[in-house]
């Protein structure tokens, strides 16, 4: 009889805007994967100990383009060698909210060489299901304005701009980050989802991909 | 105003870095130049938590080389890049040729290496420090009582005891970093011989670059 065949590991990743609904749209996968399967969720910038020092340096305004992205690579790569890649070696489905495109995206705008970006993040795997959801940068600041009220100074380029209110910088940035994106979008075969449909429409596709993905090459 | 220029001193712990920084450092404000120097995990970003966290992430290759990438890159564009500008010589204990070693020793690809601190200045003189394994070790000993499994390479010492692990370390180590400084034209200086004389070699190489 053959044997049972090891079941391989996977990561998807959600990538978008802040307030694309991205997070939400990653905790109800993560939700309806963990009970089918083992599953781990991450999210961007959450190693236990470079997200401190980001948080201080961000406080104190120290970091330029270059300190910026190579700090949050560290970050990234502490959350990869630790948790990612062992666990997608034992079989685990990875749900990362963000993964290495947002570095792409952020970094980029801020003025990196982009080839320079791309070639830091070169040790991590790519995911084997990238889903973009898309949504016009004015449809995620209103989402924003009427959950919390105030704009992240992360979400507004942190400083990139000079005299701007919170929501011009908060345009600003995103629409800069969007457009990294959409090129990324057809170079890197991203999933892409209109973010402006409802949050179940948009579930039930991500569900249906996934499905096609997991239970093609069934284990 | 006249551009100031970075020196590299590179080499493993135990090489006499910090000692001829220290020397060459004196010697050029001397002669009147003003020296800043900046080294491996001193920024004000990155070395506390660095110390703290080191011990738990000795065996995450990738995150401990961004990690020293970053502190390096923070005193790049806060210290050496404006000190620089005004005109002082930056003197590096420890640089890029310091954790390239560290990295390719570790078998990262250099490809990458490369590439990520590809970003960081070219010293204008880039000298290597070098000695034999068991010097090396004996000077670590004196200083600090004991072979600290955390800085002798504990991540590559499998069935082996520290002593041997470190020393073929060492090796390693220091033919990865004779390898790349050769190849930027820098200077490799054994230090296996008394203080005056490593001292009289090095300030002699970096006279011949100040008289250019």
């Amino acid at each position: 009889m053959e044997r049972r065949k090891k079941r391989k590991g996977m990561i998807i990743a959600l990538e978008g805007i802040d307030g694309s609904g991205k997070t939400s749209q990653a905790m109800l996968l993560r939700d309806w994967l963990s009970h089918r399967m083992d599953t781990f969720f991450t999210e961007w910038n959450s190693s236990e100990w470079v997200h401190e020092v980001i948080k201080e340096a961000k406080k104190k305004n120290v970091l330029t383009p270059s300190t910026f992205s190579l700090i949050h690579a560290t970050d990234f790569a502490d959350r990869y060698e630790k948790f990612i890649l062992p666990m997608l070696k034992a079989g685990f489905v990875v749900v990362s909210d963000r993964y290495i495109y947002t570095a792409y995206a952020r970094d980029s705008v801020r003025g990196n060489d982009l080839s320079w970006v791309k070639g830091v993040y070169s040790f991590a795997v790519k995911p084997n299901l990238t889903f973009y959801i898309r949504v016009p940068v004015e449809v995620a600041l209103s989402r924003i304005k009427e959950s919390r009220r105030f704009i992240k100074p992360s979400e507004a380029g942190d400083g990139m701009f000079q005299n701007v209110t919170p929501e011009e910088g908060f345009l600003k940035y995103q629409s800069m980050v969007i457009d990294v994106y959409e090129k990324l979008a057809k170079e890197e075969g991203f999933v892409v989802l209109e973010g402006t449909k409802s949050p179940r429409e948009v579930q039930t596709k991500i569900r249906e991909k996934v499905g096609e993905l997991l239970w093609k090459e069934d284990f | 105003m006249e551009r100031g220029f970075l020196i590299s001193v590179d080499g493993v712990e135990g090489s006499g870095r910090t000692l001829h920084v220290e020397s060459l450092k004196k010697w050029l404000e001397e002669m009147g130049y003003g020296v800043t120097t900046v080294g491996i995990q001193m920024s004000k970003l990155m070395s506390e938590p660095l110390s703290e966290v080191k011990r738990n992430i000795v065996f995450q290759r990738f995150t401990l080389f961004l990690a020293y990438a970053t502190d390096l890159a923070d005193q790049v564009e806060n210290v050496v890049k404006p000190s620089i500008k005004s005109g002082f010589i930056v003197i590096a204990d420890g640089y890029v040729n310091t954790l390239k070693s560290w990295a390719l020793t570790r078998k990262l690809s250099q490809e990458w290496v490369n590439n990520v601190l590809s970003i960081t200045p070219k010293p204008d003189v880039s000298i290597s420090l070098i000695s034999p394994p068991s010097v090396i070790i004996r000077r670590i000993i004196r200083k600090r009582g004991f072979l600290d499994p955390l800085t002798s390479a504990v991540d590559l010492c499998i069935n082996e005891d520290l002593y041997r692990s470190f020393s073929r370390y060492v090796n390693k180590f220091q033919s990865n970093l004779t390898a790349l400084t050769e190849m930027d034209g820098g200077s490799v200086f054994n230090t296996n011989k008394s203080l005056d004389q490593s001292t009289k070699e090095i300030t002699y190489y970096v006279e011949g670059y100040l008289k250019r």
